[in-house]
């Protein structure tokens, strides 16, 4: 009941309030209520699959085998959390700020019920619909702000995932084709009878559809551009939220439904995360520009993850969860920050940057070391040293924006301070990501929860 | 006819690949067009049996699998709504730029690298 609710709150509302007018400050008032009440929902959620297992609802009150199956376990549910959570900051953000679009709150609604959708679902198809809901809101909300740099952005967003897209779909239409199945569950159980050769490239296009999404080397070209052309809340729901599909792609198909493949590709894995951290965090220190340095460094970050899910394991995939999750709060910080000014602000920022460069308390120094227990637990000293070197890289391209943005004479020093609730919101966004690395228990347990579940299902 | 399926999918990921390349954005749309045809052909191929439409069906009558077909529909859909958000937003595009080239649309992206240089240029020039 309650993972029904969760789907059609936001998806009903964003319907209605796409036909209304977003820059009234009610409908984006009523707009950030209603993310709140979808974060309440899912936390309801969260406590029942926590205390009593994954919850499966059939739809429509087909037999169970015919109908669609959603699917709620720790896994899913802690990434659509997380993703409204992210969604939710931004739209205070926003409407706190002034919202400049009319379709602005309506689009995070649906945007909300597409990847709350698709994180419950437990059918591939469905994936991919709820999937395409998600990604066809965010390719309006790039266009958010309307400049010729958003325009521009958005073009190359909308082109270069729909291609990402269609390419999940061919995977989709081979994984029917060889398992006769499309439930996430059923098809899990049958790649093990599958040809390896066909197994192993649909598996390959999932892999290049996910990594497509979450800006993995070399499939990035298309992120820093956009990120960095986007407003600042519109590159925080992307970075944030968005990006989460792809992690959880990995996670849910390259751990739950595709083992033997992943494990076959393990080291590819590691090299193209490693190729990605690294790109990523030379980058970042070589530009300037406070949008693109994140952008950079998106790309980075997002190389951990990859690393942790090539080392694979329970520790590797609690690692990549916990990972992806910080990482995205991280991002939502310092890109909600970047477009705020005045005093505190950089008290913000700095948590942020610190808890990118993974400086305990913050929660990326729990990150990192996790990240550590995966590269002692693959048994190899060359992994810990890459790790290192990020992580300084990071220290770096972090303390250079913050040198950049706020220790100096600011050229445009007439621009007012943002307004104190503004102010107040992005300080409130740093308390509480304080906390999580300050606490970080409940944290850990949720990834190592998730995993269980995720390798519950594996066959074999 | 698995093969010819498999040859109008790849004829038309190919063609469609090839547009993506070109330099007009039309050109570009067009290709993803096809690359999405592409999908619901393959989606159509992998259907598991052959034979009559899945509706009243004799005893011992063999039926076509219904389910690429719901599948197919549903994918059409789908991307007939993406790519006609995609021409919407090229249209923006040609309306705010006055082109329809993807060059001169990096022109602008140039500019603002510029800028980026002579910030940097800035920086040195304060520290050193």
């Amino acid at each position: 009941m309650t993972l029904s609710a969760a789907l059609i709150l936001p998806w009903a509302t964003g319907v209605l309030l796409v036909a209304l007018d977003g820059r009234r400050r009610a409908v984006g008032l009523l707009a950030v209520v209603m993310l709140l009440a979808t974060l309440v929902l899912l936390a309801v959620l969260m406590a029942g699959v926590l205390a009593d297992g994954s919850r499966d609802v059939v739809t429509g009150r087909w037999p169970e085998g015919v109908g669609i199956v959603l699917r709620a376990d720790t896994l899913g549910v802690a990434f659509a959390l997380l993703s409204v959570l992210v969604l939710l900051a931004a739209t205070a953000h926003e409407v706190i700020a002034g919202v400049r679009d009319r379709t602005f709150p309506g689009l995070v609604l649906l945007l909300a019920g597409g990847l709350t959708g698709l994180f419950l679902t437990g059918d591939m198809f469905n994936f991919y619909v709820f999937f395409e809901l998600a990604m066809t809101a965010s390719y309006a909300l790039s266009t958010y702000g309307g400049g010729r740099r958003q325009l521009r952005a958005a073009l190359i967003f909308t082109a270069v995932n729909l291609l990402g897209s269609f390419i999940f779909l061919l995977s989709v239409a081979g994984t029917y084709r060889t398992t006769g199945t499309l439930a996430m569950q059923d098809v899990a159980d049958r790649m093990v009878t599958v040809d390896p050769n066909a197994a192993l490239l649909v598996a390959t296009g999932f892999f290049i559809a996910f990594s497509v999404k979450l800006g993995l080397f070399p499939f990035h070209f298309w992120l820093p551009t956009v990120y960095a052309g986007s407003a600042p809340a519109v590159a925080a729901i992307l970075s944030g939220a968005v990006a989460n599909i792809g992690a959880y792609g990995l996670l849910r198909f390259g751990a739950g439904i595709f083992p033997v493949e992943l494990r076959l590709a393990a080291v590819t894995l590691i090299v193209l995360g490693a190729a990605s951290l690294l790109y990523g965090a030379v980058l970042a220190v070589a530009r300037g520009d406070v949008g693109e340095t994140l952008a950079y460094s998106a790309i980075g970050q997002v190389g951990y993850v990859l690393v942790a899910i090539g080392v694979g394991g329970p520790v590797g995939l609690a690692a990549a969860v916990l990972y992806s999750v910080v990482n995205s709060l991280n991002k939502t910080l310092l890109f909600l920050a970047t477009g705020v000014r005045g005093a505190l602000v950089a008290g913000a920022f700095a948590i942020g940057a610190l808890s990118v460069a993974g400086v305990p308390p913050a929660p990326g120094f729990v990150g990192k070391l996790e990240m550590f227990r995966a590269g002692i637990a693959a048994d190899s000293p060359a992994l810990v040293v890459l790790l290192v070197v990020g992580s300084a890289l990071s220290v770096v391209y972090m303390f250079q924006v913050y040198q950049h943005r706020f220790w100096r004479p600011d050229p445009d020093a007439a621009v007012a301070p943002s307004p104190l609730p503004l102010r107040a919101l992005t300080v409130t966004l740093a308390l509480l990501i304080l906390a999580t690395g300050l606490w970080p228990e409940p944290l850990l347990a949720l990834s190592n929860s998730a995993v269980d579940t995720l390798l519950a299902g594996r066959p074999g | 006819m698995i093969f010819a399926i498999a040859l109008a999918a790849a004829v038309l990921f190919g063609c469609g690949a090839y547009l993506l390349l070109k330099r007009d954005l039309v050109r570009v749309v067009a290709g993803i067009m096809l690359i999405s045809q592409s999908a619901t052909v393959t989606i159509m191929g992998s259907s598991l049996s052959r034979g009559s439409a899945a509706i009243d069906v004799q005893p011992g009558e063999a039926v076509s699998d219904p389910l690429p077909q719901a599948l197919a529909l549903t994918a059409l859909v789908i991307g007939l709504a993406t790519v006609a958000l995609l021409l919407a937003l090229v249209h923006r595009v040609v309306l705010v730029f006055r082109t329809a080239e993807r060059d001169e649309l990096a022109a602008g992206e140039a500019e603002h690298e510029a800028d980026l240089a002579a910030e940097r240029l800035a920086d040195q020039e304060e520290t050193g």
